[in-house]
C-alpha cells in the first residue's frame, strides 16, 4: 500500500509546488496550522530528550508525590501516580499522533479505493457501493467502536484498526463525485477513445485530480480519529500500556483529580488534544480555500461608492421628438481585484432613450452590457464600481441616489427582464407569489383578491394561463419561465424595462415567440425597452436605435437605418456579415477571428484592432475617439476621423 | 404518484438498514472473542457446571444460526438442527416480543432499563439540538452576511475552535467550574426531591441539566454555523437573489423571503446526517455527568462488562438514529418543492 500511494503522485515539475506554496503561505490559517501541527510533531518525536522526568519507573515516587500542583520542580504539576505531567505529555502526543495517522491512513485507502471504484466503474457496482456506504454512514459510529473495542482486547493496534476501520464513509462519498467529475472531461475521453486501459486512466488521469480533494479530507480524517482515539481511552478503553492523552484525562477523572482540585491533571491533556485538531482543522480549511478559492461576496456584499464627477446635463429633447427618460453620459465602470490593476468594463459609454423607444445593446459576450445594465440600477456585484459619468432616469440622477431612493426606482422606475429565467425565479418560491411580492413592495396596500386578479391579468398579458399561477418555476417549460419572468417586469407598469438577453438558452420558435411577445407589449404598453443581445439579427425589425459595444467602450451608435445601412465602424461591418441575409441566401457568413479581448489585459490602442480587418499603425498605439458622423450618429475608429 | 414512490423507497432503504443492524448487532456478540457468559462472569474459580448453567440460561448452547451444513450441497439434508431453534431465530423473536435480555448487573430486563434512559437521552439531546441549530443558524446568517469582515473571521475561528474541543473534556472543565460554583455533580435530579411539586422538581431537573446542555450547545453550534453559512452564500450568490434585489426588496426583505428558506434546505439534511455525530456527543456528554441515558448506559455497561445492556444500547441507539434520519428526508421532501416532481 504505501508504494501505492508513492507511485499514485503526479509528477509535478517543481514550479507547480512553489506557486502552490505561494499561495499557501499567504494563507494565514493554514500556515498557523501548520507551524501547530510541526511544533507538536517535534515534541513527539523528540519527547525522550524533552520530557524533564523518565515516565516508565515508579522509582523514588513517594505517596507524597501525587497531585503535587505546578511548582518549579514539575512544571504542568503532578499526576494521580505522581508522575510529572509535562513528561507524560509529551509521551501521550506520540500515542495520540500514532493512533491518528495510522488510522486515518486505513480509513482514506478504504474510503479513497471505493470511491474511484464506485465513481469509475458506475452502474451495479457503483449503485452496490454507494449503498452500502449509506448504511454505514446512518449507523453511529462511536457507539459501534466501543461496542466492537469492549468486545476485543483495548490493544493500540486494536483501536487502530477499529477507528480505521469505521471512518471511511466520507471519503469514499468525496471521492466518489469528485471521480464522477473528472471522468467525464474531455481529456479523459479522448485517453480512453485513444485506446488507453482503466488503469492507466485511473493512474494518470483520475488521481491527480482527486489528490487534493483527498488530502483536505485525510486531513479532517486525522482530526477525526485523534479524537475518537481519546474519547475511547476516556471511556476506559485505551490501551492501558499506552498513556494517551486520553488515557491521561481517563486516569484523572476516574481517580479523583476533580476532588483534588487538581485542574492540571484535566487541562493539560485536554489541551493536547485541542492543539492537534485545532492545528488540523486549521490546514485543513485554509487548504481548502487555497485549492478551492471561492468568492465569499455575493448580491448583498455592500457595493462600492460611486467615485462621482462633474456631468453636463444636457436636456436634448427635441421638438417633435418624444421625452428623454434615460439619459446615460460618459458611464464609466472599473472591476477591482485586490493587488491588481482594476479591469476597466465599461468606458465612456453615452446613450439616450427616449419615450416608447427600443434601443438594441449589441456586442460579444463580456463585452460590458450587462455591467452597464446593472450599473443603471446599482446591482453592480461587489467588486464593480462606478468610476465616472452618470445616468439620469427623467430628473433624477441614478448613481446619485441612496440606497432608499435607488430600491424606489427599481422596478417601478425600471426594471430588468434577466437572462436564464430559471435561475432568476426562486425555485422553492410559486410563480404568483414572486409576482404579487413586486407589487405589494411599490404599490399601497391592496386586497388580496385584487392582487391575484392583478397577477392573473399579467399571465394573461404574456399568455400564461391562470390554472398555472400557483405553479412552482421548475414545472414552467423554459419558454413559459421566460414569460412568467416577463410578466414580473411588469407588474409595477415600469417606465424602462432592460430585456438582458431574455431569449438565450431557448429554442429558436420559443425565441422567436418571445421577441414577438416584447414588441407586441411594447406598442400596447408604450414601454421603452432597451433589448440586450449578442445577436444583431434579432433586433433589425423591433429596435429604433442600435448601440454596438465592443471591449466595453461604444463601437457605434445610430438610428437602425444607419447603423445597418451605413455602419463606419469595422465591427459592426463585421457583425452584420455574420447574420444570414434573406434577400441574399447564397451569400456566405463570416464569423470573426479571435476572441473579444480580457478585460485585464486590454490593448493599447484600438480594443478591436487586433481582430479588425482595417487595422493599421495607429491603431495598436491610440485608442480612438468617439467621433459623431452626423445626427446621432457615433463611431469610434480612426478611419472615420480621417473621411469627412 | 413520485413522491409516493420516492418515500416508499425511503421508508424501505431504512427497514432494510435496521436489518443490516439487527444481524450486526447479533454478529458482533457472537463473533468476536469473549464468548458473553465467560466474559461476563470471568471468575477462573468458576465451575464448568456454572458456566454450562449459564449458557444454557442465555441460551449459547444453541447453533448460532441454521447448521452451516445446509449451504453445502453435498451435505444437504444432514442438518437436523430446527432452524425455529437457533440463537439468531430466538434473539429475533425475542426482540419482537419486546425482549432484549436481562441485565449482567442489576438482573432486570434491558428493554425495562433502556426504555427509562431513552426519554432521558431525547431530553438532553433535544434540548441541546434546538440550542445548537438555533444559535448556529442565527451566527451563521450574521456572518454570510457580513463576509469577509472581522465579525465573520470571529465567528469562523470561534466555530473551528469549538469543533475541536473534545466533548468530554470541555465537559469535564466545566463540570470543574460549575462543581466550584454550587451547580450540581452530576445525575438528573437530587435525590429525594421526586416527592415535590411539580415546577420545583423540575427546577431542579433544570439545574442538572444546565452543564451537559451548554456542553452539548457549544459543541455542535459551530458545526451548524458553518454549513448555514457556507449554504448561505451560495444562496446569496444566486440569480434569483439579484432578482430580488432588482424588484427593489430590502436587504432583511431578501434574507427573510429569498434566502433563508432555500439555505436551511441542505441544512435539514446536515442534522440528519449529523444524528449519528450528536449520539456520540451524547455519549461521552452522559458518561461525564453521570446523565442517566442511553450513553451513560453504554458507557456503565462497558465498565461493568454487562453484554446485554451494551447489545440492546447500541441496537435502540442504532435504530433510533435510521428513524430520526427517516423522519428527516421525510421532512425534507415536505420542505421542497422540487424533490416532488423528481
Amino acid at each position: 500500500m504505501a508504494v501505492q500511494t508513492t507511485e499514485l503522485k503526479p509528477s509535478v515539475p517543481s514550479s507547480p509546488l512553489l506557486d502552490f506554496w505561494r499561495v499557501f503561505s499567504r494563507n494565514r490559517m493554514a500556515l498557523v496550522g501548520l507551524v501547530m501541527l510541526v511544533a507538536i510533531f517535534v515534541g513527539a518525536v523528540f519527547a525522550s530528550q524533552l520530557a524533564p522526568y523518565d515516565v516508565t519507573t515508579s522509582e523514588n515516587i513517594t505517596i507524597n508525590d501525587i497531585y503535587n500542583p505546578p511548582s518549579s520542580t514539575h512544571w504542568l504539576g503532578t499526576d494521580d501516580a505522581g508522575k510529572d505531567v509535562l513528561s507524560n505529555f509529551f509521551f501521550g502526543a506520540r500515542v495520540s499522533l500514532i493512533v491518528g495517522f495510522f488510522a486515518a491512513f486505513i480509513s482514506v485507502v478504504i474510503g479513497g479505493v471505493l470511491g474511484i471504484v464506485a465513481g469509475f466503474y458506475g452502474g451495479r457496482v457503483e449503485n452496490l457501493l454507494m449503498r452500502f456506504t449509506d448504511i454505514m454512514l446512518v449507523i453511529p459510529d462511536l457507539p459501534l467502536m466501543v461496542v466492537i473495542v469492549a468486545l476485543t482486547k483495548p490493544s493500540l493496534l486494536n483501536i487502530i484498526f477499529v477507528i480505521g476501520l469505521l471512518g471511511w464513509t466520507t471519503t469514499s462519498r468525496i471521492v466518489r463525485s469528485q471521480t464522477l467529475a473528472v471522468k467525464s472531461r474531455k481529456f479523459v475521453l479522448r485517453a480512453r477513445a485513444i485506446g488507453a486501459g482503466n488503469s492507466h486512466i485511473i493512474r494518470h488521469h483520475i488521481l491527480p485530480l482527486v489528490m487534493p480533494l483527498l488530502v483536505v479530507n485525510a486531513i479532517l480524517v486525522i482530526s477525526l480519529a485523534i479524537l475518537d482515539e481519546s474519547t475511547l481511552s476516556f471511556l476506559g478503553l485505551g490501551d492501558p500500556t499506552a498513556l494517551s492523552w486520553g488515557q491521561m484525562l481517563n486516569f484523572a477523572f476516574g481517580r479523583g483529580a476533580m476532588s483534588a482540585g487538581a485542574w492540571w491533571a484535566l487541562v493539560v491533556p485536554g489541551f493536547g488534544i485541542v492543539w492537534v485538531v485545532l492545528s488540523l482543522t486549521l490546514l485543513g480549511h485554509g487548504l481548502e480555500q487555497v485549492l478551492n478559492p471561492r468568492l465569499e461576496t455575493h448580491h448583498l456584499t455592500p457595493g462600492r461608492p460611486v467615485i462621482r464627477s462633474e456631468i453636463p446635463w444636457r436636456q436634448e429633447t427635441k421638438k417633435g421628438e418624444a421625452p428623454i427618460l434615460l439619459d446615460v453620459r460618459d458611464l464609466s465602470i472599473n472591476y477591482i481585484t485586490e493587488g491588481k490593476p482594476p479591469a476597466r468594463a465599461v468606458e465612456k459609454v453615452s446613450f439616450q432613450l427616449h419615450e416608447g423607444e427600443l434601443m438594441g445593446l449589441v456586442g460579444e459576450s463580456g463585452c460590458g452590457k450587462t455591467t452597464l445594465m446593472l450599473a443603471l440600477l446599482r446591482l453592480l456585484p461587489a467588486a464593480g464600481q462606478i468610476v465616472g459619468g452618470g445616468a439620469y432616469f427623467t430628473d433624477k440622477e441614478l448613481t446619485a441616489m441612496s440606497e432608499a431612493e435607488i430600491a424606489d426606482v427599481r422596478w417601478k422606475g425600471i426594471s430588468i427582464i434577466f437572462q436564464g429565467a430559471m435561475n432568476a425565479l426562486n425555485p422553492v418560491r410559486t410563480v404568483s407569489d414572486q409576482i404579487a411580492e413586486a407589487i405589494i413592495k411599490h404599490s399601497p396596500p391592496i386586497p388580496r383578491s385584487q392582487l391575484d386578479a392583478r397577477v392573473v391579468e399579467l399571465l394573461d398579458l404574456v399568455g400564461i394561463a391562470a390554472q398555472h399561477k400557483d405553479h412552482y418555476p421548475h414545472q414552467y417549460s423554459g419558454g413559459m419561465r421566460q414569460r412568467a419572468m416577463i410578466a414580473m417586469a411588469l407588474a409595477c407598469n415600469p417606465q424602462v424595462v432592460i430585456a438582458d438577453e431574455p431569449t438565450t438558452a431557448l429554442d429558436v420558435m420559443i425565441q422567436a415567440q418571445i421577441l414577438e411577445l416584447l414588441d407586441n407589449l411594447r406598442r400596447k404598453l408604450g414601454l421603452s425597452i432597451i433589448f440586450v443581445t449578442h445577436d444583431l439579427g434579432v433586433v433589425a425589425e423591433m429596435c429604433d436605435s442600435v448601440l454596438v459595444m465592443y471591449g466595453g467602450v461604444t463601437a457605434e451608435y445610430g438610428d437602425v437605418d444607419t447603423i445597418y445601412n451605413a455602419a463606419c465602424h469595422p465591427y459592426t461591418q463585421e457583425l452584420l456579415k455574420a447574420f444570414p441575409d434573406l434577400s441574399n441566401p447564397e451569400k456566405r457568413l463570416a464569423s470573426i477571428p479571435g476572441y473579444p479581448p480580457r478585460l485585464e489585459a486590454l490593448p493599447a490602442g484600438c480594443r478591436f484592432a487586433p481582430r479588425c480587418p482595417a487595422a493599421f499603425a495607429r491603431c495598436a498605439s491610440e485608442q480612438p475617439a468617439l467621433h459623431s458622423l452626423g445626427e446621432d450618429h457615433f463611431a469610434s475608429c480612426h478611419l472615420v476621423e480621417a473621411s469627412p | 404518484m413520485k413522491r409516493q414512490k420516492y418515500l416508499l423507497n425511503k421508508v424501505a432503504w431504512s427497514f432494510f438498514t435496521i436489518l443490516f443492524v439487527l444481524v450486526l448487532n447479533f454478529l458482533l456478540f457472537r463473533v468476536l472473542p469473549g464468548d458473553p457468559a465467560r466474559a461476563g462472569v470471568r471468575d477462573p474459580r468458576m465451575k464448568q457446571e456454572a458456566i454450562e448453567a449459564i449458557r444454557i440460561r442465555f441460551g449459547l448452547d444453541k447453533q448460532v444460526i441454521n447448521c452451516f451444513e445446509s449451504l453445502n450441497p453435498i451435505k444437504v439434508g444432514s442438518c437436523t438442527v430446527n432452524p425455529f431453534d437457533t440463537q439468531f431465530f430466538i434473539y429475533v423473536r425475542n426482540l419482537l416480543q419486546g425482549d432484549m435480555g436481562i441485565s449482567f448487573h442489576s438482573n432486570r430486563p434491558v428493554a425495562e432499563i433502556l426504555v427509562e434512559r431513552l426519554g432521558n437521552t431525547v431530553l438532553l439531546i433535544g434540548a441541546g439540538q434546538i440550542l445548537a441549530i438555533m444559535l448556529g443558524v442565527a451566527f451563521g446568517i450574521i456572518a454570510a452576511w457580513k463576509a469577509r469582515t472581522a465579525i465573520d473571521y470571529a465567528a469562523l475561528l470561534s466555530s473551528l475552535l469549538a469543533w475541536s474541543l473534545p466533548t468530554f473534556w470541555l465537559g469535564i472543565i466545566l463540570l470543574f467550574w460549575g462543581s466550584g460554583h454550587g451547580l450540581p455533580i452530576g445525575g438528573k435530579a437530587t435525590p429525594g426531591t421526586s416527592s415535590l411539586p411539580f415546577l420545583q422538581q423540575w427546577g431542579d431537573i433544570a439545574r442538572h441539566m444546565l452543564l451537559p446542555t451548554i456542553t452539548y450547545t457549544i459543541v455542535y453550534m459551530g458545526e451548524y454555523m458553518l454549513i448555514m453559512r457556507s449554504s448561505l452564500l451560495d444562496v446569496l450568490a444566486e440569480d434569483y437573489i439579484l432578482t430580488a434585489k432588482a424588484k427593489g426588496l430590502s436587504t432583511f426583505q431578501i434574507l427573510k423571503d429569498h434566502a433563508l428558506k432555500n439555505a436551511m434546505l441542505p441544512l435539514v439534511t446536515v442534522i440528519a446526517i449529523n444524528l449519528g455525530f450528536t449520539v456520540a456527543g451524547a455519549l461521552q456528554i452522559e458518561a461525564v455527568f453521570s446523565w442517566p441515558g442511553l450513553g451513560g448506559a453504554i458507557y456503565e455497561a462497558v465498565v461493568r462488562r454487562d453484554f446485554p445492556v451494551l447489545q440492546g444500547a447500541f441496537l435502540l441507539i442504532a435504530v433510533s438514529v435510521i428513524i430520526a434520519n427517516l423522519i428527516a428526508d421525510l421532512t425534507y421532501s415536505y420542505l421542497d418543492p422540487r424533490v416532488q416532481s423528481e
